[in-house]
């Protein structure tokens, strides 16, 4: 009796441990009025969760892919071209796009109110304003480089669904490769979902290209807060200022 | 050789291959030929601090003559959030660069190594910074 009363109290204490455990490990950050999370603040480039391969903090792995269709590798590997706006965009100061934007060494930055998230990384400053106030996709939007973007909260976790995308680079697989780059189609559907750990924001990229995989496939990310980065703020990035070697050719410099 | 610089410019697929420095970095293939390194000793004459690149220039100074080469690195914004800004590159401080050739010929190119006469490097390698 004595011993079934020690057992039951040592699991009562281990459950108690965990519980506290997971609730610390869970700290999902401030919220704003309306109860939702806080994102706002500035943060580190997302990091590849078990990254692997070269550039393997910044594209996709390839080992973690769907299985590509039969016929489609054509349409994820585009072969060098010699035209530095196809085989390189970002050279010729072109769009990354998304996700491709998303996937650079420079910092993001979040600012939330209860019906926008907008994701502003400095690569480019090309903000995502992102509505989180239900309403469905636009229609009539000709296809871009970022997508069309709408938000939802399932319970802490922040749900951002992207369609309409023009066929565009996947991400920076050409940096690691220089006979192809690594393209989507305009099938894309992207679906983010974005929620606090303590000073982590975990952040997952399913990636659903039906012209090009068997099935979707998602990538585990993780970007940290860096408060101390709020007094520089992001700085301003106008690719063209001093581009010199555009697509191979070095000009005379143009900043002043 | 002159004390106000050294000039050592070497093209050989050879000499990339063997390279860990240069292996260790993404291909750049659009603006830069990894088959082409370059390494100039100099003094620094001038700073572009802007997008997309932070660019430097060395003026090499080699059987009296003045050549000066430019070269890329990182984005002003990595570099300030690791603490160097425009103040760590003083105008006049010697420096001996290692980089990959312009494939235009030109004499720029992108960094890869840039160590001060001490010894120290502000400006770790380019790493993913393209």
């Amino acid at each position: 009796m004595k011993k079934q009363w020690i057992s039951s109290a040592a699991f009562t204490i281990a459950l108690a441990m965990t519980i506290g455990y997971t609730t610390q490990a869970q700290d999902t950050g401030p919220r704003l009025p309306d109860g939702k999370p806080d994102f706002s603040g500035i943060y580190t480039q997302p990091a590849t969760v078990n990254a692997t391969g070269p550039r393997g903090n910044l594209i996709f792995n390839a080992d973690k892919m769907a299985p590509v269709k039969p016929g489609a590798e054509s349409l994820l590997y585009h072969p060098r071209t010699g035209d530095t706006r196809l085989d390189e965009p970002r050279a010729m100061c072109l769009p990354s796009g998304f996700p491709s934007g998303m996937l650079y060494i420079l910092p993001i930055q979040i600012v939330q109110n209860p019906k926008y998230v907008v994701i502003i990384p400095e690569l480019q400053r090309a903000a995502r304003i992102i509505p989180t106030d239900g309403r469905p996709h636009r229609e009539g939007i000709e296809p871009t480089y970022y997508g069309d973007s709408v938000g939802k909260w399932d319970g802490d976790t922040l749900v951002i669904d992207s369609v309409n995308f023009k066929p565009w680079i996947l991400d920076d697989y050409h940096y690691t490769d220089p006979t192809k780059s690594r393209w989507h189609t305009d099938a894309l559907h992207t679906t983010e979902r974005l929620k606090r750990a303590g000073n982590k924001l975990q952040y997952q990229i399913t990636i659903d290209d039906p012209k090009i995989f068997t099935r979707p496939f998602s990538q585990d990310f993780e970007l940290t807060l860096r408060p101390d980065w709020d007094k520089m703020g992001l700085l301003e990035y106008v690719c063209e200022e001093n581009n010199r070697c555009a697509g191979g050719n070095c000009r005379d410099s143009a900043a002043k | 050789m002159t004390r106000g610089g050294l000039l050592i410019l070497t093209i050989g697929l050879s000499f990339v291959i063997g390279s860990p420095i240069l292996r260790a970095h993404h291909s750049e293939a659009a603006e830069y030929d990894a088959t082409k390194p370059v390494k100039v000793t100099g003094t620094l004459s001038k700073v572009e601090w802007a997008n997309p690149h932070v660019w430097f220039y060395v003026d090499v100074t080699e059987g009296g003559k003045v050549t000066t080469w430019g070269f890329s690195t990182q984005p002003p914004g990595a570099l300030m959030r690791r603490g160097v800004t425009k103040d760590a590159l003083k105008i006049g401080a010697v420096v001996n660069v290692e980089g990959i050739r312009a494939r235009d010929g030109s004499n720029n190119g992108s960094m890869r190594r840039m160590t001060f006469a001490d010894g120290t490097q502000v400006l770790t390698p380019a790493e993913s910074a393209r």
